[in-house]
């Protein structure tokens, strides 16, 4: 009788798979932050201040964990995603200032998608005006002529690549003692570049798409209050294990690179796998990167394009003609024009990627804010609302983010003037 | 891009411009008798009844001070764009109780799902409006259009102004959230129409709609007229409803079902689910529905229809038209008679229309074909098999035989195209090899 899915995958390699299969949306959104611009940031955290940052992701983790349960909990008892919570509970105006502020987030993350694909094709030695407009067609097409599904698959393969950064970072010889200071006591710095790395940081790990996408793929995955208390756990245990292969690149990195300068390129990025895979360590940091970032490419766009469509009330069927869906299709097919577009502006590749993740972890607080003002609603969410203790962490949380965002914006924009 | 339905003012015979926007008067003035402001407009509270199309307003909150205070509609002078206007000089400090049949316009409405039984669709409220007949305020139609979010975005004379680019009479609408909590009756006056759509349509509406919607809308409908809605959805979409809907409702739904439709939904859901949900249902349609999941799915067992009506050779046609009219089951899937001999092995299939013209008296073995030549598969046989035999046949649908050329179940064309089909719908958030 266990046919379907078990049933099909007989043999001892499919318990692998069989084991993957049973991990839910809560691993794959948190995973999908170890995307380009969260490879780029941890790398460039690690080869620029090294162990120092340890303790900071350490911090981002807890957030994270916070942030995600909320959204999976909001997902569970309303079945509804975030954009049509947020019209249901708030004016116009703010629905529109959230669903703004995530586009503009999600572009940014589409451009350091591609950006991603752009550096793993010039580790291959292909020009990113070739790699990126193929890649962006591609993509475009996959998901609007529907055979995404087997694409996909093939792109998560690809990006398990990244799991072997523990297996680097530990064969790398890392000093265990000063990792374990830096971990859990503050070595902070208070320069600009630290701050500036930190907001980045936040902002490729607790990404508002994330979010979106989590309160989504869970009543979409059919889990409701009954369901929840193993989702939670499921979510709590995905986030952890993204964050602890975060933290396990920034020690590969630091251990490898000794610059203590930010991160030039790629190529320098990749030398952190070279203790597990030698001489081919280019190309598969080239692997891990080019699966990680196609994923997102439709993904993240997908995404915000499905928020704004649900929030308005409109198609938002992948299967549907642009005049069927226009919101829909229409904000995809923006967002992966602009991105790609943006992508292949002169400039160093890396840098975008950051900036990019700085421009989300700007943005984060704002959504952040959203999400615990649903969360704590008890009109809402009944017994499952937050609690005082859990509202305080969590509302401390976004305070902090926030005020480092705030903190980076203005010497951002004071740095322009 | 949208439909302009020029029957507001003809259906309800309300000038266009007396029209009210709901979203406008957020934070309206209200003004007692003697022109002094008390408090500013919350929101609209209107009564859901089935006998009236169009919702009378039973009464206000204000917002006064810090508390919020009801205002039953008999103290309300008058309703306009800019403020509302009370009888009274002074305003009793109420707490809202809801009643049931009650909802909040602004709170539980306005940019709310609701479904668009005329278009059938789902659409969400970007405005509401209300109009005065007969001295009494309602809720006549809703406005869809983008337009208006844009018009709600910008100053206040934008907001009170109605745009009527792409409205709907309320009369055409279902709402979701106005149960009767004392007799669990459904208070919406166009429940009724919800029975006319079209299982295609049913199951687009369900489709779009978040969980409670749909939930609320799957109760309000006959048991039947779900079970061929859900047949009509796409398979993850029908997944996560069966997960969600409480055991014993989807074991119901799905008992309604046709027996291949059921299983295939059923192959869908994890292990342990499944046997709760067969468990659940009534025993012949478990047994049914067991049968086919013992098939491999893309086998011609996982798709056939094991609800065929079956004959002896020897049975008169006035024998067989007798047992025929006593079946109770839904029997919209049989498009024949599959004759068999004395030990049940197939020896034809008779169309409904070759009774239709035999006469009383014949048996069933004047009517075969001789030599007989049904055309049939083995329920291991690949789906392409299938469909090859079914071309071949010229026929709309192939039988299907054990080895000792019983009948087991029949395929129809169209449970081929489904098989056939690559899924395609509502972009899914990704299930890792799943």
């Amino acid at each position: 009788m266990t046919r379907g899915l078990i049933g099909k995958l007989k043999g001892s390699r499919s318990r692998f798979l069989i084991g993957l299969a049973l991990l839910g949306p809560g691993l794959i959104a948190a995973n999908a932050g170890n995307d380009a611009g969260g490879i780029a940031t941890y790398a460039s955290a690690g080869a620029q201040f090294g162990y120092r940052m340890l303790f900071v992701m350490g911090l981002v983790s807890i957030a994270l964990v916070i942030v995600q349960e909320m959204s999976a909990r909001l997902g569970a008892y309303t079945g509804e995603g975030l954009g049509s919570l947020i019209r249901e509970h708030f004016s116009i105006r703010m629905t529109t200032l959230a669903l703004g502020a995530f586009v503009i987030a999600n572009i940014g993350l589409v451009v350091s998608e591609f950006a991603g694909i752009a550096a793993a094709f010039q580790l291959f030695h292909v020009s990113r005006y070739i790699s990126v407009p193929i890649a962006a067609l591609m993509v475009w097409g996959l998901v609007v002529f529907g055979s995404y599904r087997r694409a996909e698959r093939l792109f998560l393969v690809l990006s398990l690549a990244f799991l072997t950064y523990p297996v680097a970072a530990i064969l790398a010889h890392p000093h265990w003692g000063s990792v374990n200071t830096n971990l859990f006591w503050p070595h902070l710095l208070a320069s600009k570049d630290f701050l500036f790395i930190t907001v980045a940081l936040i902002g490729t790990s607790v990404t508002p798409y994330m979010q979106f996408y989590l309160a989504s793929a869970v009543p979409d995955k059919g889990i409701g209050p009954q369901e929840y208390k193993r989702e939670r756990i499921d979510t709590i245990a995905g986030t952890i294990f993204a964050c602890l292969i975060s933290l396990f690149i920034i020690i590969a990195t630091a251990a490898a690179i000794h610059t203590r300068a930010p991160l030039a390129s790629a190529s320098q990025a990749a030398l952190a796998l070279k203790p597990v895979a030698g001489p081919v360590a280019t190309q598969l940091f080239a692997i891990g990167l080019l699966g990680a970032s196609a994923l997102a490419a439709a993904i993240v766009p997908l995404s915000a394009a499905y928020a704004v469509s649900e929030a308005m009330g409109s198609e938002r069927s992948v299967s549907k003609s642009f005049r069927e869906a226009p919101i829909f299709l229409g904000l995809f097919t923006a967002q992966i024009i602009i991105g790609a577009a943006i992508a292949l502006l002169p400039g160093n590749l890396i840098s975008t990627l950051i900036n990019a993740q700085v421009l989300n972890g700007i943005i984060t607080p704002l959504l952040l804010v959203y999400i615990l003002i649903l969360a704590n609603k008890k009109s809402l969410l009944g017994k499952a609302a937050n609690g005082p203790i859990f509202r305080t962490a969590a509302t401390a949380c976004v305070a902090v983010v926030a005020v480092l965002s705030v903190v980076v914006l203005v010497q951002t924009v004071s740095g322009w003037v | 891009m949208f439909r302009y339905i020029p029957t507001i003012p003809s259906k309800s015979s309300i000038p266009l411009e007396s029209l009210l926007s709901v979203a406008g008067l957020i934070g309206s003035p209200v003004i007692h008798q003697g022109g002094q402001e008390v408090g500013r407009l919350v929101d609209l509270v209107c009564h859901w009844d089935s006998e009236q199309s169009y919702p009378p307003l039973t009464g206000i909150l204000v917002k006064v001070g810090r508390r919020i205070v009801w205002t039953p509609a008999d103290e309300i002078a008058s309703v306009s764009a800019r403020r509302v206007q009370l009888k009274t000089a002074r305003l009793d400090l109420r707490d809202f109780q809801p009643r049931s049949g009650e909802a909040k316009l602004i709170d539980d409405v306005l940019d709310h799902q609701l479904v668009d039984v005329e278009g059938a669709r789902v659409v969400r409220a970007a405005d509401l409006y209300l109009a005065v007949t007969q001295g009494t305020v309602r809720l006549v139609g809703v406005d869809i259009s983008y337009a208006s979010l844009v018009r709600r975005l910008g100053p206040r004379r934008w907001r009170i102004r109605p745009s009527l680019r792409a409205v709907i009479d309320w009369s055409a609408i279902q709402s979701f959230g106005q149960i009767d909590t004392q007799n669990n009756l459904r208070l919406s006056a166009s429940s009724n129409e919800l029975r006319r759509l079209k299982a295609a349509e049913l199951a687009d509406l369900l489709e779009d709609l978040g969980r409670t919607e749909r939930q609320e809308l799957l109760q309000s409908l006959p048991i039947e007229q779900a079970a061929d809605a859900l047949e009509e959805m796409q398979p993850e979409e029908l997944e996560s409803l069966l997960r969600e809907s409480t055991p014993e409702a989807a074991a119901s739904y799905l008992a309604e079902m046709e027996p291949d439709e059921a299983a295939d939904a059923l192959r869908d859901v994890d292990g342990e689910l499944r046997e709760q949900l067969v468990a659940r249902m009534p025993q012949p349609a478990a047994k049914l529905v067991n049968s086919v999941l013992s098939h491999n799915e893309t086998t011609a067992g996982g798709i056939m229809n094991t609800a065929i009506i079956t004959a002896k050779a020897s049975e008169t046609v006035s024998e067989l038209n007798h047992r025929l009219g006593a079946i109770k089951d839904d029997v919209s899937t049989a498009i024949g008679v599959v004759v068999t001999d004395k030990e049940g092995r197939l020896l034809d299939n008779l169309k409904f229309a070759d009774l239709f013209l035999a006469k009383p008296k014949q048996t069933l073995k004047e009517l075969i074909d001789s030599p007989a030549t049904p055309h049939t598969v083995h329920p291991d046989d690949d789906i392409k098999e299938v469909a090859d035999t079914l071309i071949a046949s010229r026929s709309t649908s192939v039988l299907v035989v054990d080895e000792h050329n019983r009948p087991l179940g029949r395929i129809l064309a169209d449970d081929i195209i489904d098989a056939l089909l690559p899924e395609s719908g509502r972009f899914h958030f990704p299930r890792m090899f799943s």
